[in-house]
């Protein structure tokens, strides 16, 4: 080894960047084998601690899969993206209503017009079944854990049950043109579900979600399929019902707000 | 700092809590007992994911039987459950990543500086990519404790932290949460008498849903003052005796004959109160 060091003139011209690129290399190579010269190079101690905290998260920070690089790149924030697809439960809840909607959409294909007044009844249940599945210790592993955390509860059911219903409410909106129905007839099925999803949230501060789904979606079949049976079907899709499904939508969804905030 | 008064929790025909009374400040608590004795029900209770069905408990001043002030409580706590259960397709990192979302770390730059510090404290740093399908079982056990150092909560729970960890990882774990009780209330559950006695200031031994000890470790070793006796011949009518790795008999309770007097552990003191129900 030389026991050539590197001149104070000539350091100073390094760190003010005036040095001939061939010179400022044969510097940038003397300083990786000379500690002694290395310590007398300044560095700026923050800096240097926040480049190698950076550069660590980027070695052992995993990539983020699709579904949370397309969320972010809608605008959607960073932790609410990773919140939303890296739960195993939400992917199957989503998974349930796209496999749902979509064998609806290819059945009314086939079926034709019998099948509107099925597909009006039981679309609305699509979002419970998703919800159902989005929250609780039987459909999560970690919710022992993750019941302990303060987003858990009302507020994590809440955010979960937001992203089931927008999949659903879209995936079951893409299938009513296949229906051989008038347009406003084939999405009469819009507020129910979401007077349904709203109830489901509600019963939830009472009971397991599942339970609740199933209460709901039980007590929404039983009634509307035996009131449309009787009566005929736009007595319970019509506008005046359709006006008490919003009422009821928005009356659940303040009960459970104002409970889950009180 | 934590007031749990009269806590009854039933399960059917069981009553898991019985009436338990109980003030925990800062420092190691450790919980022992025989399986059934209520300990992984009270840390729950403490850990907010489970209502007694009657009682109360404050912590730091709040009630988690009211939601905002649970919510509030959930912010100053940290949580091993006996089953965490986990996501085996997410990496390490991503699992306490999602955990610190969860804990209300949304700032990027910030969650990530605090996953790697907690991989750290638990040396899985160079874990962090892997899958945890692929972790071990000791491996998986440390993971699910960094999840519950986020924040560096004012409370610790933890129950059975040291179930799958091997001898090495123990003392790892010993330092780790001897030094996270210099400044805040960690209680943790066991079987392991070892581990009570290495790390814990009190322990509390629960039987049937009630505490029937508290005390330093030393106290209860003192139980079995005495009491503990080795001798040659395995003896005529005890029944709390075991053969030692020297070929001689350790025995609990009356003296066999030529037996020598020797000095408690935390262990002897443990069976000693509780006898066969230990």
């Amino acid at each position: 080894m030389s026991d050539w060091h590197i001149p104070d003139d000539l350091r100073e011209r390094y760190l003010e960047g005036r040095l001939e690129p061939a010179l400022a290399m044969s510097v940038d190579a003397h300083l990786g084998r000379c500690a002694g010269c290395r310590a007398a190079v300044p560095y700026d101690e923050d800096w240097l601690e926040a480049s190698w905290a950076r550069l660590e998260t980027e070695l052992i920070t995993p990539r983020p899969g699709l579904a949370e690089r397309l969320l972010r790149h809608q605008g959607v924030p960073d932790h609410l993206a990773r919140l939303l697809t890296a739960t195993p439960t939400l992917s199957r809840a989503w998974l349930a209503a796209v496999v749902a909607v979509l064998a609806f959409a290819v059945l009314a294909a086939r079926a034709q017009a019998d099948l509107l007044p099925a597909f009006l009844v039981v679309a609305p249940t699509l979002p419970l079944a998703g919800i159902a599945l989005a929250y609780g210790p039987r459909v999560d592993p970690a919710h022992e854990l993750v019941a302990a955390t303060p987003m858990s509860g009302p507020r994590l059911l809440l955010t979960r049950a937001t992203a089931v219903l927008a999949v659903a409410v879209v995936l079951a909106g893409l299938a009513s043109p296949l229906l051989p129905a008038p347009p406003g007839l084939s999405a009469a099925w819009l507020l129910p579900a979401l007077a349904a999803a709203a109830g489901c949230l509600a019963l939830s501060n009472r009971l397991p979600v599942p339970v609740a789904a199933l209460a709901v979606g039980g007590v929404w079949l039983a009634v509307v399929g035996a009131g449309g049976l009787a009566a005929g079907w736009p007595a319970v899709f019509g506008p005046a019902p359709q006006i008490a499904y919003g009422a009821a939508a928005l009356l659940l969804t303040y009960r459970f707000h104002k409970v889950s905030t009180r | 700092m934590i007031q749990i008064k009269h806590l009854t929790k039933t399960y059917g025909a069981k009553r898991a809590l019985d009436g338990l009374d109980l003030t925990l400040g800062a420092g190691v608590t450790g919980l022992l007992g025989p399986n059934g004795a209520g300990k992984t029900t009270l840390l729950r209770c403490l850990a907010t994911t489970l209502a007694p069905d009657g009682g109360t408990v404050s912590a730091f001043g709040l009630d988690p039987a009211d939601r905002v002030q649970r919510t509030a409580l959930r912010r100053r706590l940290g949580y091993l459950p006996q089953s965490p259960g986990a996501y085996p397709h997410f990496t390490a990192f991503d699992l306490v990543d999602y955990v610190a979302i969860l804990k209300e770390l949304t700032d990027r730059e910030h969650r990530h500086a605090e996953v790697r510090r907690v991989l750290a404290e638990v040396h899985l740093t160079d874990q962090a990519r892997t899958k945890v399908r692929k972790l071990s079982g000791g491996m998986r056990q440390r993971l699910a404790l960094a999840q519950a150092l986020l924040g560096e909560p004012d409370l610790l729970i933890l129950d059975e932290p040291t179930v799958g960890l091997d001898p090495e990882q123990r003392m790892a774990f010993r330092a780790l949460v001897s030094r996270l009780g210099e400044s805040r209330v960690v209680v943790l559950s066991t079987h392991q008498t070892e581990d009570v006695a290495a790390l814990c200031e009190r322990v509390v031994v629960m039987r049937d849903g009630r505490a029937v000890f508290d005390g330093t470790p030393g106290e209860l070793a003192a139980v079995a003052d005495g009491r503990v006796w080795l001798s040659d011949a395995p003896p005529a009518t005890s029944e709390l005796f075991w053969r030692t790795t020297d070929g001689r008999y350790r025995t609990l309770g009356a003296p066999p004959p030529a037996a020598d007097a020797v000095a408690p552990g935390v262990e002897d003191g443990y069976l000693m109160l509780l006898g066969e129900a230990a």
